[in-house]
């Protein structure tokens, strides 16, 4: 089963910022799968062994990020893959047996065959003289276990994904992850909030800066056009009149 | 089941590049160190104790995917992969033969001929999966992987400067 993309993961960012995007796609995976795999269809099953699988090593390396809830719900994924990979094993090796079981009576009934010769009908005493009759009955009975076993793990899946249904396992990491998304994205908000009034700030300080430079600039113009003016041809200072 | 082994200084708010540089270079070398004897059929927890460390090597470098460049990437995941699968056909095996083995033990002495037969048959398979694995867990085989993921390390390190 391919794993689902996970969307706006970034190498510069943190560890714990991509983990909760990672969890939060891995963890809404497993749990997509559990309607059709309590209904018992195989496939199902088995998608959602692999899927918790992933939770399980996902949370392996960075449920430390998000605390107890992260930790308990890597130890429920844990049983979680283990009942399901039981399931799958009794799965797989039921049509083993039944495949092996039949080869030894297809080989049986070619000897049975070839013993019976030109005979009109074949007798029933070379049939219970087959050499791998005594097999039959083991395999029978391993056949009979292996179904029994599936349906009681499939009775402890049951009963195990309610309780964890009940307990909240999932649902509390799930608002673990959502709730180091949301300080994140708080963090950086006031990040750029703080960057944003720096540059205001600073814009403020130069226009002030500016306007200083202006009127100084303006007083000097000033200054500078009135002692100009007195340097005018035909003008005359005034003298001070000294008596 | 061995346990994993802790990653030092990891922290939440550190680079996420920076950390698939430290998890994957301990998970390779936890790759490397269960090596060792995994031929052996006597003691099938060797095989387990690999596999296991495939997977959490193969889990890091799908959790850290954006870090690593594409084609380096692909090409390491993939011989991980390869290596899992080779293990895994063994181990399937172990399994299957040991909880034979369980199960005919609970048996009547004239019904266990049947499972009998098919442990054997399992043991040829086991032993089949063996030498498909031999050359993948040749110390050449493993130094080349290993180099190919130290190169990987490096790549996310620079990544994360």
């Amino acid at each position: 089963m391919k794993a689902r993309p996970v969307k706006k993961l970034d190498p510069t960012r943190s560890l714990g910022e991509n983990a909760a995007r990672i969890i939060q796609v891995r963890l809404d995976e497993m749990r997509s799968f559990a309607p059709k795999a309590l209904d018992g269809k195989a496939k199902a099953q088995h998608d959602m062994r692999i899927a918790a699988k992933r939770v399980r090593y996902v949370l392996e390396a960075t449920g430390f990020c998000f605390g107890r809830p992260a930790d308990t719900a890597r130890r429920r994924a844990r049983d979680l893959q283990d009942i399901l990979g039981e399931i799958h094993d009794c799965e797989v090796m039921m049509p083993r047996v039944r495949a092996h079981l039949d080869q030894l009576q297809r080989v049986d009934a070619e000897a049975v065959r070839t013993k019976a010769g030109d005979a009109p009908d074949l007798d029933p005493r070379l049939a219970a003289q087959a050499r791998h009759r005594t097999a039959y009955r083991g395999l029978d009975l391993l056949s009979v276990y292996l179904e029994a076993r599936r349906r009681l793990l499939f009775d402890r899946f049951e009963a195990f994904w309610r309780r964890q249904e009940e307990t909240g396992t999932w649902t509390r990491l799930e608002r673990a992850v959502n709730r180091y998304l949301h300080r994140t994205r708080e963090a950086r908000r006031t990040v750029k909030a703080a960057e944003r009034a720096r540059l205001q700030a600073e814009a403020a300080e130069r226009a002030a800066r500016r306007a200083e430079a202006q009127s100084k600039r303006a007083r000097l113009d000033r200054e500078r056009a009135g002692a100009s003016s007195d340097d005018l041809p035909g003008h005359r200072p005034e003298k001070s009149t000294q008596r | 089941m061995a346990k994993a082994k802790p990653i030092p200084d990891l922290s939440a708010d550190g680079a996420y590049a920076d950390a698939a540089a430290r998890i994957v270079e301990v998970r390779t070398g936890e790759l490397v160190e269960h090596a060792q004897g995994v031929l052996d059929t006597g003691d099938i927890e060797r095989v387990h104790d690999m596999r296991v460390a495939t997977r959490r090597l193969r889990a890091a470098l799908e959790i850290f995917e954006p870090c690593f460049p594409v084609k380096s990437h692909r090409q390491a995941l993939a011989e991980v992969k390869r290596l899992a699968d080779g293990l895994g056909e063994r181990r399937d095996r172990d399994v299957a033969i040991a909880s034979l083995h369980a199960f005919n033990d609970q048996m009547a002495a004239p019904d266990r001929r049947g499972v009998d037969s098919l442990i054997e048959r399992l043991r040829a398979e086991q032993e089949e999966a063996n030498v498909a694995l031999t050359p993948l867990v040749e110390e050449a085989n493993l130094r080349a992987l290993r180099e190919g993921l130290q190169e990987l390390t490096r790549e996310a390190r620079s990544v994360a400067a």
